[in-house]
Formats: structure tokens, C-alpha cells, sequence
């Protein structure tokens, strides 16, 4: 039986939630159009969604498996689309420290070039990563073991410190 | 250099983000009331030229069939088969098409990524087994030319023999890459060549995704 859609819920379960669809789209588009569009894409496919949403899970886990799909689906459409570098630095000059501030501008910039050049799935597993989600819900949302999200978070890590040793710009 | 913590970074650079983040209510209510038309006008979005320029291919069809009957002679019973078999096909590969493109708009997002990913990325492969019916209208390209007229004292019989041989080697060549055109088969190189070819990159693009989804669910 289909539920009846409360507006007044979905809009506070979006408001709650807001910034997991803004860093997805951030993530996967670095055209501010784009953004606009796949912000758009990913609430209408979180409406379609809410009447059939299964309340076993968290409504993050289930906006992260909604906008992460809709955000891959949507990336893949667009030929032109090119992998994200730098989504962040305009914001990043709003930090008060501003000793601090260049450093982390520096570290920021090269964590988001990493994640702009790892493959889709890879850039979702290491969204949830960071979002410090645990690894029995990072298996729930991507649709792997936990051992593999273990193995392959590890991996990611690995790649990413030798990386910041050894920076190649 | 010492260790950086990457979760830290990460928060960082969103905190201010975070607090300053505002929703624009009016704008969401705007885009949740578009849900009823919104499948049709992604749709219409999604690959139109192909299926407009596949719409007239077929209107083109239809009025020349329609003159070709309305106007019946005997003489044009192999033009009017022939083309009646080819808009036939073109009309189911078009509805099967436009069949799973709404399949694919429908599809509910709320599962997990790989199995969501994969499907898509399957119904999108499905395409080519519906492109690959269009291949079985290839024989009726070398008969639609004919006259019942011409048989079998009009015309010789080495243009006779042509003919068979013509639609026959037709018929094979129809045949075999309808059983070769297959996703199973991207990987050979001719395979890849027509698709890539026939603007099929996405299809390329979707077959590689499709091979590291199964990648990334392998346990290793």
C-alpha cells in the first residue's frame, strides 16, 4: 500500500539533511548550473521516493542511497561533465585563522583533487568515509560486505597518504 | 611530514557551510509539485533527436506505405511487403526504446548503490538488444525494388540468380549479427567499432561502469 506523503515531513526530513545533498552535488559537479540541476534532480527523486521510504532505515542512509544514486546516474548523462578539483575554495576563505587558513586551504585543495579523480563508486565510498559514517551503513549504502568497504576504505587511505607525502603538483 | 587527518579537514572545510546553509522553501515546494510531468519532460529531455528523428524516419514510412496501398497495383505487392516489414520493425524497435527509457526514469533510487547502478546500467545495455532487432529489416532493403511483373519471363536469369544471391547473402548477414550483437560481445573489436560507430558511446561508456561495478563488489 503506497503511503500518503506528508509535505511538511519531507520538507524537515530535506532540512535536516540539507547538507548531505549539498556536498553530493558538490562532489559530483563542478559547473554551478550542473549543481542547480543535480540539487533539483536529487529532491524530486527524494519526493518520488518518500512515499516507499523504508523507515528501517535512517532518513540519512536512505537520502545518502537516493542522492548518491541520482547524483552517479545524472554525472554519467553528462558528456561534457569534467571530474571535480577545487568545489570548495571560494568558502574556504571564510575561516577566521588566517595562518591556519593557508594551510588548510593548501590540504583542502589536494583532498578535493584526490576525490575529483577517483572513479564514482570510490568518490561515494569515501564521501561516507568522511562523513564518519560507520561501516555497517556505508555496506547498507553502497550494497557491499563490510569487510570489502573495510578493505577498500583502507586501500583509498593508503593511496591518499602517500599522496600528501608526496605531493605532484 | 606528520599524518593529516583527513576527517578533520573534511569538516572543516564544510563547517561554515553547514551553518550558513539555507534551503529555499519555496523553490523545493515549487520543484515537489512538478513531480506528475516531470518523468514525461526528463523523457522528452533524454535522447529526443533520436527518437524524432526515429518518428519521422517512420511517418516517412507510413505515407509512403499508405500511398502504395491506397494507389494498389499487383506490380507493387513486393514494395508494399517489403516496406510494410520495415516500418513494422522500426515501430516496435522505437517502442521498445521509448519503453525503457521510462523504465529507467521510474526506476526508485532508494536502493543500494551498486544494485541501482547495475540496473540501470543493464537497462541502458538492454538498448542494444532492441537495436539489434532493426538489423532483421536488412533483407527487405534488397526486395522492396521488385515487381511481381519481372517474373519470371521479364527478366533473365542471371539477374534472377542475382537477386536470390543478393537476398539471400542479406538474409545471412542480418541473421548473424543479430545473434552477434550482443552486450555479451563488446568486447570483440567489431563489435565495438559499429557500436562507437552508430554513436554508441554510451553504451561504451555504460558496458565500462558496468565491469567496475562488478569490480568494486568484489571482495579482495
Amino acid at each position: 500500500m503506497i503511503k500518503k506523503i506528508d509535505p511538511g515531513l519531507f520538507l524537515s526530513v530535506i532540512e535536516t539533511n540539507k547538507g548531505i545533498i549539498y556536498k553530493i552535488a558538490k562532489l559530483y559537479c563542478k559547473d554551478t548550473e550542473d549543481k542547480k540541476d543535480l540539487v533539483q534532480e536529487i529532491v524530486l527523486k527524494l519526493w518520488k521516493s518518500f512515499e516507499h521510504y523504508n523507515e528501517q532505515f535512517k532518513h540519512s542512509t536512505w537520502i545518502y542511497r537516493v542522492a548518491l544514486n541520482t547524483a552517479i546516474s545524472f554525472y554519467r548523462k553528462e558528456k561534457s561533465r569534467k571530474e571535480i578539483t577545487n568545489p570548495f575554495s571560494e568558502n574556504l576563505l571564510n575561516i577566521a585563522d588566517v595562518e591556519n587558513n593557508k594551510q588548510t586551504e593548501e590540504s583542502t585543495l589536494f583532498l578535493n583533487q584526490f576525490i575529483g579523480e577517483l572513479k564514482e563508486l570510490d568518490k561515494a565510498l569515501m564521501l561516507l568515509y568522511l562523513e564518519e559514517k560507520s561501516h555497517k551503513e556505508m555496506a547498507e549504502i553502497m550494497g557491499i560486505t563490510e569487510t570489502n568497504v573495510a578493505t577498500k576504505i583502507g586501500r583509498i587511505k593508503q593511496i591518499l597518504k602517500q599522496r600528501f607525502l608526496k605531493p605532484t603538483i | 611530514m606528520e599524518e593529516v587527518n583527513f576527517v578533520l579537514l573534511w569538516k572543516e572545510q564544510y563547517k561554515k557551510i553547514d551553518q550558513s546553509l539555507a534551503i529555499n522553501k519555496q523553490l523545493l515546494e515549487e520543484v515537489i509539485n512538478q513531480k506528475a510531468g516531470s518523468a514525461i519532460q526528463s523523457l522528452i529531455r533524454y535522447k529526443t533527436r533520436g527518437v524524432i528523428l526515429a518518428v519521422i524516419y517512420l511517418i516517412i514510412l507510413g505515407v509512403v506505405l499508405f500511398y502504395a496501398i491506397s494507389n494498389y497495383t499487383s506490380g507493387a505487392n513486393y514494395f508494399i511487403i517489403s516496406i510494410a516489414v520495415i516500418f513494422l520493425i522500426n515501430l516496435k524497435a522505437l517502442y521498445d526504446y521509448i519503453k525503457h527509457l521510462v523504465w529507467i526514469k521510474n526506476i526508485d533510487y532508494d536502493g543500494s548503490i551498486t544494485l541501482i547502478q547495475e540496473k540501470l546500467t543493464r537497462l541502458h545495455l538492454s538498448i542494444i538488444h532492441h537495436s539489434r532487432f532493426m538489423v532483421l529489416q536488412i533483407p527487405f532493403w534488397t526486395t522492396f525494388q521488385l515487381s511481381d511483373k519481372w517474373f519470371p519471363h521479364s527478366v533473365s536469369w542471371g539477374y534472377i540468380i542475382f537477386q536470390i544471391f543478393l537476398t539471400a547473402s542479406f538474409t545471412f548477414l542480418a541473421f548473424w549479427l543479430y545473434k552477434n550483437l550482443t552486450v555479451e560481445n563488446t568486447n570483440k573489436k567489431w563489435v565495438k567499432a559499429l557500436i562507437e560507430g552508430s554513436g554508441g558511446k554510451s553504451i561504451m561508456k555504460a558496458i565500462t561502469f558496468y565491469k567496475e561495478i562488478e569490480l568494486f563488489k568484489q571482495e579482495s
